[in-house]
C-alpha cells in the first residue's frame, strides 16, 4: 500500500494515490459480506384451506394441476447430487411427462395467461422428501418467474 | 509501514496500526456474521434458482428442524402453542411475512402441516427457504458429515 516507502520525501511523486480507493473498496466489501448472509432465498407458496383465503377463482378446466407421486418420481429420500432422479416423471394436466420437460410445458400452458392467473396447483404426496419437491417447484418456476404455487391436499 | 519524509519533522499520528487493528476486527466480524442468523441449524434444501425472499430481519422466521420440531426465531414451540407464538411474533405488524426454513431431510407432510398452521393463524402465503446449489449456510457441515 505504501508506494513511497523507498523514495525520499524530497522527490517528485507521480504515482496515483490508491489509498482512498482501497479504503472504499474494503468498506464496500465489508458491507456486502455482512448483508449477504441475512438475505433469504426461496419460493413463495400458498396453501389455501380456510374460507378467509379461498383458492384463486378459476374455472375448473383451466386449473393446472401438477401431481407428484412416489411411484413415478422416487424422491422419498433426499435426492442425491444436484438434480432429481433421471427417471423422475410427474403428471401435469393429466399427462405424465419427464420432470425435465416441466419448464417448457409449464411455460407453454401458462405463458399466455395474465400474471394473476398463472397458478400452478401442486398435489404432492405427503411422504415425499421436501428437498425433492422444492426442486420440482424450482423447475416449474424456472421459465415463469411470477408463477403462483398453491399446495393442495391430496388426501 | 514506514512513513516517508525522513528530512522533515513529523507531527502526524501514525494511523497504520490503528487501521490494521480495525481491519482485523472487521474480518473477525465478517467471519462470525453467518453464525449470527437466527434459529437452530438446519440443512436447507439445495435448488438451482431460488428467488429473493428479502432480509430475515423483516420476516417471521419459522424453522422446522430435522426431527420436525417447530421454532419461531430462536424459540422452540410445541405444536399446540405454535399459532399463539406466531401471533405474538407478528405483534402489530400489519402485513407480516412468514418464511419457513425447513430441513432438507423432512417429508413434505411435515412442512405442509406447518403451512396449514400458519394459514390457520391468519397469515396468507409463506416463503419456503432454500439455498442455491453450491453455496453454504449455517448448519451445512452436519449435513455433509451425514452423507
Amino acid at each position: 500500500m505504501q508506494l513511497n516507502s523507498d523514495v525520499s520525501g524530497s522527490d517528485l511523486h507521480s504515482e496515483i494515490n490508491v489509498t482512498p480507493l482501497v479504503d472504499v473498496v474494503l468498506v464496500l466489501l465489508i458491507i456486502f459480506m455482512v448483508v449477504v448472509p441475512l438475505l433469504l432465498q426461496g419460493y413463495d407458496a400458498n396453501i389455501a384451506r380456510t374460507s378467509a383465503n379461498p383458492v384463486p377463482t378459476q374455472a375448473e378446466e383451466s386449473q393446472l394441476i401438477l401431481s407428484i407421486v412416489p411411484t413415478a418420481c422416487r424422491i422419498l429420500e433426499p435426492p442425491e447430487g444436484e438434480g432429481l432422479p433421471a427417471d423422475c416423471r410427474v403428471t401435469l394436466a393429466d399427462r405424465e411427462i419427464p420432470a425435465a420437460d416441466l419448464p417448457a410445458r409449464v411455460a407453454e400452458l401458462l405463458g399466455g395467461r395474465p400474471a394473476e392467473k398463472r397458478v400452478l396447483f401442486l398435489a404432492a404426496d405427503n411422504r415425499l422428501n421436501y428437498e425433492g419437491v422444492l426442486r420440482i417447484v424450482d423447475l416449474a418456476k424456472s421459465n415463469i418467474d411470477d408463477l403462483t404455487i398453491e399446495f393442495i391436499t391430496t388426501d | 509501514m514506514r512513513l516517508g519524509e525522513p528530512s522533515s519533522l513529523q507531527a502526524v499520528i501514525n494511523v497504520t496500526p490503528l487501521v490494521d487493528v480495525v481491519l482485523v476486527l472487521l474480518i473477525i466480524f465478517m467471519v462470525m456474521a453467518p453464525q449470527l442468523s437466527k434459529g437452530p441449524d438446519v440443512t436447507l434444501p439445495d435448488t438451482a434458482k431460488p428467488r429473493d425472499q428479502g432480509d430475515e430481519r423483516s420476516r417471521i422466521l419459522v424453522t422446522i428442524d430435522e426431527a420436525g420440531g417447530l421454532w419461531i426465531d430462536d424459540q422452540s414451540f410445541p405444536p399446540e402453542r405454535f399459532e399463539e407464538g406466531l401471533r405474538a411474533a407478528a405483534g402489530d405488524d400489519p402485513d407480516p411475512k412468514v418464511v419457513i426454513r425447513g430441513d432438507a431431510r423432512l417429508r413434505l407432510g411435515q412442512v405442509r402441516q406447518a403451512m396449514l398452521a400458519i394459514e390457520q393463524a391468519g397469515f396468507h402465503g409463506v416463503g419456503l427457504i432454500a439455498k442455491r446449489i453450491g453455496t453454504e449456510t449455517k448448519g451445512d457441515r452436519g449435513h455433509a458429515a451425514q452423507q
